[in-house]
């Protein structure tokens, strides 16, 4: 493998890697807040493609329909929250599991019965034939999703510092009971996990839609989220980035070494390797053996 | 031979020592209390004991047997049982089911009977039943069998506790705070019947309390815990009159004379 | 006691008599009731009574099927010999999840499940040769030793086999190891202080969840005649969590009511085919905030029975 094939396979394997970043990104933050791993996170993200789709053809210009598409997508992650999270956020594992997974399934097939199982392509300004980048062809919608990752770790870094909500949310985390005694309101930093990850989630899908289309089975990258944030370890939000990027480029690597059969077996090899192993992942914090 | 021997026992949470060189022994036939204050290790030492909790130094040894770093449920099958101090029955199910389920170790046949059902099945679940009901009317709970735990008061559920217990035939029985939450006549009555326990069934009682007053009429041999170590050993008349003890205790004894 | 051996009577007089007054189409779907009545049981015995998460109870099911496919028409072995073959294969592969449940529970136990699953949907895909791949595996109606299993035969042996686990299910929940299972459920700790061992307990219950799986697998061979890997998936695992969910976990009764009416209800939806899995979603959904207990459990307690437990006499 020479260099120059190398370095291209890094740009892919960093580019699939930072979807699988993100996504894992938003499930980590309402696991932090509430305890609770999202199952439905991958409808999440086709809803906000599918969304962005809508107001694409109402004929919203690509800059306003982006943030349009985020408001919106927190909206309904703020109602998910509420409906259907609330009521069962002290109840037994089973029904935190199932519970998530059963409204994947819905939105999933009223995306389907809308929609049917056809890909749509949503355009995008950036999207267009390879650039040549000194000796590699760059795809320039990789540069954008491995930008917008970037972008997204470095506000959300700001986000959890800086701001009173981020601290909230990190108080929250770390000790609910003590942070409501010193009056923070665990339901508005509920609601707002919820709708950062809804966010988060369709901004995934709004990266993805232009490259693989959308159709109702993108949600089933949860899955490979879910490895990401089980390399990282759940609680951490670094593992999370860290374990999609690595997941990335580990799944490239291997289906440009061994082909593609191997490629897909790759990602369940780690995830079996580390549930064995080291189930808190790299930077888990909590004891999870029984 | 001490039936249960503690030899430098310690454990320890994240850094925290809650239990440091801690050398007990317990002899066959006794009733052995192990009283501290709260925070003093005793339920550290209970959950290294029955193997929940792992040990960072020493060995424990019952009957001429190490058990240290046994399974938990290897080491209730060698004859320690235990009860518990929040209860911690199957609340939805019958009292005479959490007290079969103590039998599990033994009336015992194969998932094939068990998939058959009748033949060796029947026969067994029979025996088992009939043990179980033993069991109960030596509690008097005989009445109660057929009523889901979670409906029954407190102290019938400490009842069915301890028949549960008993169920697994333990020769050592570690009683976790049996007498909590218990009013003053529940408390006379629970004294007694363990006290009748210890005689009828020659079952060695190794109690944890930290109720001082109800320790000095149960206990025939009494050991002191405070800050994760042995502070006196003894019997309860050494042990009152012990001026380390009446130190370590001078605000608990006021407040539980 | 007198009423629900009535019930029961009922019941099995109607199943008994199903091929003389029904159409061929109402015995296929009771056949296809009887399948999903089998993999409940087995569910029901891992997830509702020893309290273990699978999210591969379909991959499980598609596995017996497979087996039992490929020896029928592959290696032309009779199906009286496939079909167990077929569960003793799928019983390996599931107690195999044993292993890891040693060590994880709740959440991590299911993101292993999960991993098995893609891992099986994996190894359909990339062995078309073995398995027809995306496109399915066909096969012809089976024979029991060389007699033809058609039509009314069909029925009657899934009706048998389907009794037979039923038995075999309220037997195991009613011995002792029913009780290990409901004990490691609850307080693994507590289990564990009445000797209980809850690493092997746990391999049993997927042991037998697996043989239950396979089994259905197998019966789904004959009865259906085409395997379509897609119809093993995620929401064919989460359809039978809603089985045994809305009927109740933990109960065989529970089993045998949520599968039958939730094979139906499809059925009943006919005309609007793609709301099926809404409507799926949405009762999974229903059952899990708003009834904890399932069916039995509203059935239990309109009939005054004070545990709270249906039971089967």
């Amino acid at each position: 493998m020479t260099w120059r094939i190398a370095l291209q396979l890094a740009l892919s394997g960093l580019s699939v890697g930072s979807i699988y970043a993100i996504v894992a990104l938003s499930l980590a933050i309402p696991f932090k807040a509430s305890r609770i791993l999202n199952f439905a996170q991958g409808e999440l993200v086709a809803l906000g493609a599918y969304i962005g789709l809508v107001l694409t053809s109402y004929g919203l210009p690509y800059a306003a329909m982006v943030p349009a598409t985020l408001v919106i997508a927190a909206v309904f992650g703020v109602l998910l929250e509420r409906a259907f999270i609330r009521p069962i956020v002290g109840a037994p594992e089973f029904t935190l599991v199932i519970a998530t997974f059963a409204i994947g399934l819905i939105i999933r097939a009223l995306i389907r019965i809308h929609w049917q199982d056809n890909t749509f392509f949503l355009p995008a300004p950036y999207a267009g034939p390879a650039l040549a980048v000194g000796p590699l062809r760059v795809n320039p919608a990789y540069l954008v999703i491995i930008g917008s990752t970037a972008v997204l770790v470095g506000l959300l870094v700001l986000f959890f510092r800086r701001t009173r909500l981020g601290k909230a949310m990190r108080a929250v985390s770390f000790n609910q009971t003590a942070a409501r005694l010193m009056g923070i309101s665990v339901g508005t930093v509920f609601g707002s996990a919820w709708a950062l990850s809804a966010a988060i989630g369709a901004l995934a899908g709004l990266l993805l839609a232009p490259v693989i289309g959308i159709n109702p089975e993108i949600g089933h990258l949860i899955v490979k989220a879910l490895i990401a944030a089980v390399i990282g370890g759940f609680g951490s939000l670094g593992g999370a980035v860290f374990g999609g990027l690595l997941l990335g480029l580990l799944e490239t690597y291997s289906g440009a070494l061994f082909g593609a059969a191997f490629k897909e077996i790759v990602p369940f090899g780690i995830l079996i390797a580390f549930l064995l192993a080291r189930p808190q992942g790299l930077w888990g914090a909590t004891q999870v053996r029984v | 031979m001490s039936l249960l021997a503690l030899d430098a026992v310690s454990v320890s949470f994240g850094g925290i020592a809650a239990v440091r060189g801690v050398t007990i022994r317990v002899e066959a036939g006794e009733i052995h209390g192990l009283i501290g204050p709260n925070g003093a290790g005793k339920t550290s030492l209970i959950n290294a004991i029955t193997g929940i909790v792992r040990t960072k130094g020493g060995t424990i040894t019952f009957g001429d047997r190490e058990i240290t770093a046994l399974p938990p449920d290897v080491i209730s099958g060698r004859g320690i049982g235990r009860t518990f101090q929040h209860v911690e029955l199957f609340r939805e199910e019958t009292v005479l089911d959490n007290v079969l389920t103590g039998l599990y170790s033994h009336h015992v046949y194969g998932v094939a009977a068990a998939i058959v059902g009748f033949g060796p099945m029947r026969r067994i679940e029979d025996e088992a039943r009939r043990e179980a009901v033993t069991l109960l009317d030596a509690f008097d709970l005989a009445s109660f069998a057929a009523a889901p735990v979670r409906d029954l008061p407190f102290g019938i559920q400490k009842r069915v506790d301890l028949a549960r217990a008993l169920a697994v035939r333990p020769r050592l029985l570690l009683l976790d705070e049996p007498i909590s939450g218990m009013s003053e006549a529940e408390a006379d009555a629970a004294v007694a019947t363990i006290r009748k326990l210890a005689r009828q069934r020659d079952i060695t009682l190794f109690v944890v309390e930290h109720n001082m007053r109800v320790m000095m009429r149960l206990a025939e041999h009494i050991t002191v815990m405070h800050q994760g170590t042995v502070l006196a050993e003894g019997t309860p008349a050494e042990i009152r009159d012990d001026p380390t003890v009446v130190d370590a205790y001078l605000g608990e004894e006021d407040h539980n004379a | 006691m007198r009423l629900s051996h009535a019930v029961i009577a009922i019941v099995a007089a109607l199943a008994l008599a199903l091929p003389a007054l029904g159409s061929s189409y109402q015995i296929y779907l009771a056949e296809l009731v009887l399948i999903n009545i089998v993999a409940a049981i087995g569910l029901n015995l891992l997830t509702g009574n020893c309290g273990q998460i699978s999210l591969c109870h379909a991959s499980l099911m598609a596995i017996g099927a497979y087996t039992t496919a490929l020896l029928t028409t592959r290696l032309s072995i009779t199906y009286a010999v496939a079909l167990p073959a077929g569960v003793a294969v799928t019983t390996l592969l599931g107690a195999s999840l044993g292993y890891p449940a040693r060590r994880l529970s709740g959440l991590y136990l299911a993101l292993v499940t999960l991993g098995f699953l893609e891992v099986v949907s994996i190894a359909i895909e990339e062995f078309p040769d073995v398995t027809g791949g995306v496109r399915g595996l066909s096969l012809a109606k089976p024979d029991l030793v060389g007699w033809p299993l058609k039509a009314g035969a069909l029925y009657y042996f899934v009706l048998a086999v389907t009794a037979l686990s039923i038995r075999v299910g309220v037997s195991l929940q009613r011995s002792r190891y029913g009780r290990a299972f409901n004990a490691v459920r609850q307080s693994v700790i507590v289990a564990q202080a009445l000797a209980i061992p809850p690493g092997r307990i746990k391999l049993l219950a997927f042991s037998i969840a697996a043989a239950f799986a396979g089994l259905a697998g197998g019966l789904f061979t004959a009865v259906v005649g085409f395997i379509d890997p897609t119809e093993f998936d995620i929401s064919a695992s989460l359809r039978q969590i809603t089985f045994i969910a809305v009927g109740g976990l933990g109960s065989v009764l529970g089993s045998i009511i949520g599968a039958t009416v939730l094979t139906l209800l499809p059925e009943a939806l006919r005309g609007v085919k793609e709301y099926s899995d809404v409507v799926y979603g949405a009762i999974l959904l229903g059952a899990l905030v708003l009834t904890p207990k399932g069916i039995v459990g509203v059935l239990a307690m309109s009939f005054g029975r004070g545990d709270g437990k249906a039971r089967l006499p």
